[in-house]
């Protein structure tokens, strides 16, 4: 290994990101329009559902109900619709996701304490959506039951009865159940996914299909020194993205790392380093910037954003996927970041996905060394 | 003027050259079916198989009854029990379970006096939305085991006034995620398809240098694109058909719309797609570039689509950008054939939102790579 060759390589390609501009410019720009989108736009939770009520009753108790149901930070009560015909409309058009039907003779059944039924109609179409909406629902209505028992109790003048068991419920790692606590660091991995594999993919093919992989087997270059030149701009550039990413997370949404942030740099090299090599082994296998940019949209960007626990969860998979994830690099790197980020982990917590990381580096790098040389490099 | 003989032996080349390199053919046919069956496994959000940590200090017939009734549910499995605090704490930290609790060494003697007894539970918030969802679940188990107990403990007789809500969920009653993200993945794929392989397919002939060719040819520029982008219009039309029969027929998500109102609307949102995918090999001059900004659109129309994340739960601004993405107009159709079996009648306004901004970028498009040409 020469240090000399290997700069010359890595300014050669270094002058060629340069010269294309856009490639350049979209390098950045992707990571950037990803964090300001997952910051600002995208997340998961579930408030102001927009509801809408059909009140048969029409008394003063069931215009309280609906009145309390708007106050409260989970419903956004849109509408009073005359029947249920409407209700359908509203439902079939997106317009309302919850829909809550009193019947005639509710209130005055309440009052003669009678158990008296509420239609809900809940628009199960998005299941993440629809569960949480579902339980907020019910645990309004036993707040209203509780207010009803105890007024009860009250009237009869007796004691009203305690609650067996009250839990107390606390949050760990996102104590404000935030999706963009998970979600921006989350991003790190597919920026580096992106900048490292994605661009990296055609570089050794766009020699072979210009016909100046020739070229290069006739200079005094090892196989090893090309990819370590062709990697370096790459790693730097990557680099760069992931400091702004950080940077952008923690001052625009206060997405603050628990953990050290050396570790965090760390954990991103190392991780940069399986994306590159990844990169040029798909660039060196495919041979064709056409095939190379498909297969590198199939081997790293969508496993990492579907096999790595970024946002679906790995426990849900059938088994053969399961284990599938354990080959994704992104699993570990999330894993780290997640340990990072949220749990506040050190490196002592942490080294099994470090290791793995830097193993798979290395292991994808010699293959890569191998097969061009088998090319004749 | 059109000449149509000319467009034919366009397509014919073009469905010689697509399907003579061996390369594509995996591309073309076996990619989409398997990104399906793939995504249609892996993107779900459902919260099942909750693992629970169990601390019990009390240690008494009434704590295995609050224990009881809470893994009555399928969803709680009690994965780990420890002895002591502290081991939940590692069990949290080392994400063996995803919730733990503890319940105190003074539970049966506080029940037994029918004052209020105290349990911690610990819920993992890492991802956030899966915790909420846990959390509820907790809620409505310790409700239900506290409405039991207080009808055991009231006199028969004693009859309060109760709200019994009956909540029905339409469309999607077992809250299945596959049957909203399944028919969301077809739309994805076609769009993926459409735009890269118009966007490939110009700029190969740049790169090969046959561009030059074509352009001294009789062939118009408007014939030039009709000839490009009709062998795509048919085959990403014959995906859509497959795609969806294996989502129908593998994943058993139901149609219940009308075949010819998805075809329409497929055709329309091909408008958009071929139209970016022209501009794209319009501005690209090396399949690097034009691969990267295909990306550059195939990205935020993926995440402002309301694929996963929710078009509602965005700021007021991002949601009128949201109408400048096809892709987000055809979501609401498919989601809407497939699911909830809806009409034009009511899917009018995305039909015309999806022609509107097809015609405005494919005349766009076509306007941009005339003048290139020229």
């Amino acid at each position: 290994m020469s240090i000399v060759k290997i700069k010359a390589v890595a300014r050669k390609e270094f002058y060629h990101l340069i010269r294309d501009f856009r490639s350049l410019y979209l390098a950045f720009f992707i990571p950037l329009l990803l964090i300001l989108l997952f910051g600002y736009a995208l997340s998961l939770d579930v408030d102001n559902i927009p509801t809408v009520v059909v009140d048969h009753d029409r008394t003063a108790f069931s215009a309280d109900f609906c009145r309390k149901l708007d106050a409260s930070a989970s419903f956004d009560l849109i509408g009073h619709l005359p029947d249920t015909a409407a209700l359908d409309q509203a439902l079939d058009a997106n317009n309302a996701k919850l829909a809550i039907v009193i019947p005639p003779g509710w209130s005055a059944a309440l009052k003669a304490d009678r158990p008296s039924p509420l239609q809900v109609i809940l628009d199960g179409s998005d299941p993440n959506f629809a569960g949480l909406a579902r339980s907020y629902i019910t645990s309004f209505v036993a707040a209203a039951n509780r207010r009803l028992q105890i007024d009860y109790f009250n009237r009869q003048g007796r004691e009203p009865i305690n609650v067996p068991v009250d839990a107390r419920i606390r949050v760990w790692f996102n104590e404000d159940l935030e999706s963009r606590n998970f979600i921006v660091p989350g991003i790190i991995a597919i920026i580096i996914m992106i900048v490292g594999a994605m661009l990296t993919s055609l570089v050794i093919a766009r020699e072979f299909e210009n016909g100046t992989m020739e070229t290069l087997r006739s200079l005094p270059l090892d196989a090893a020194e090309l990819l370590a030149g062709k990697a370096i701009p790459y790693f730097f550039i990557g680099l760069i993205d992931v400091l702004v990413a950080v940077l952008m997370g923690q001052v625009l949404f206060g997405v603050v790392i628990k953990s050290s942030f050396a570790l965090l740099v760390l954990a991103c090299s190392i991780y940069l380093a399986v994306a590159l090599s990844l990169g040029l082994l798909i660039s060196t296998v495919t041979k064709s910037q056409l095939v190379a940019n498909q297969a590198a949209i199939l081997v790293t960007y969508l496993p990492s954003l579907l096999l790595s626990n970024f946002v679906f969860p790995i426990i849900n998979m059938p088994t053969i996927l399961q284990k599938i994830t354990y080959l994704v690099p992104a699993t570990y790197f999330i894993d780290i970041l997640n340990g990072l980020y949220l749990r506040g982990l050190g490196f002592g917590g942490l080294w099994p996905s470090f290791a793995v990381l830097g193993a798979m580096a290395l292991g994808l790098a010699a293959v890569n060394v191998i097969k061009l040389r088998g090319e004749g490099l | 003027m059109v000449c149509w003989l000319r467009v034919r032996e366009l397509v014919r080349k073009e469905f010689i050259q697509l399907f003579r390199d061996k390369k594509n053919r995996p591309l073309l046919i076996i990619a989409p079916l398997v990104q399906l069956i793939l995504f249609g496994y892996v993107v779900t959000t459902d919260v099942r198989d909750i693992r629970i940590g169990l601390c019990d200090q009390s240690r008494t017939p009434q704590s295995r009854s609050f224990i009881q009734a809470m893994a009555a549910s399928p969803t709680f499995t009690v994965t780990h029990r420890v002895d002591h605090p502290v081991q939940i704490d590692d069990l949290m930290i080392r994400r063996k379970v995803d919730m733990a609790i503890q319940i105190p060494p003074d539970f049966a003697a506080t029940v037994q006096k029918g004052h209020t007894a105290k349990v911690l539970i610990l819920v993992d918030g890492s991802m956030s939305n899966m915790a909420a969802v846990r959390i509820a679940h907790t809620m409505t188990a310790i409700e239900r085991f506290n409405v039991s107990l207080v009808r055991q403990r009231l006199a028969q007789h004693l009859q309060f006034a109760e709200i019994d809500a009956r909540i029905r969920t339409w469309y999607n009653p077992n809250l299945d995620s596959s049957h909203f993200y399944v028919p969301a993945i077809v739309a994805f794929l076609i769009m993926l398809l459409s735009l890269l392989l118009t966007s490939m397919a110009i700029i190969r002939e740049k790169e090969a240098g046959t561009m030059e060719q074509l352009i001294v040819t009789p062939l118009t520029p408007l014939e030039l694109i009709l000839g490009k982008t009709i062998p795509f219009i048919l085959i990403v039309e014959a995906q859509i058909i497959v795609v969806s029969a294996l989502a129908v027929a593998w994943f058993g998500i139901p149609f219940k719309g009308s075949v010819v109102l998805l075809f329409a609307a497929s055709c329309l949102f091909l408008l958009s797609t071929l139209g970016i995918g022209l501009f794209i090999s319009t501005v690209s001059s090396t399949q690097q570039q034009a691969m990267m900004t295909t990306f550059f659109f195939a990205m935020p129309f993926f995440m402002l689509s309301g694929f996963v994340f929710p078009i509602a739960n965005m700021p007021v601004v991002v949601q009128w950008l949201t109408h400048l993405n096809p892709l987000s107009h055809f979501l609401i159709i498919i989601r809407g054939v497939f699911l909830k079996g809806t009409g034009i009648g009511v899917l009018w306004p995305q039909f015309a939102e999806l022609l509107v901004l097809g015609m405005v970028v494919f005349a766009g498009a076509v306007r941009l790579f005339r003048k290139r040409m020229d």
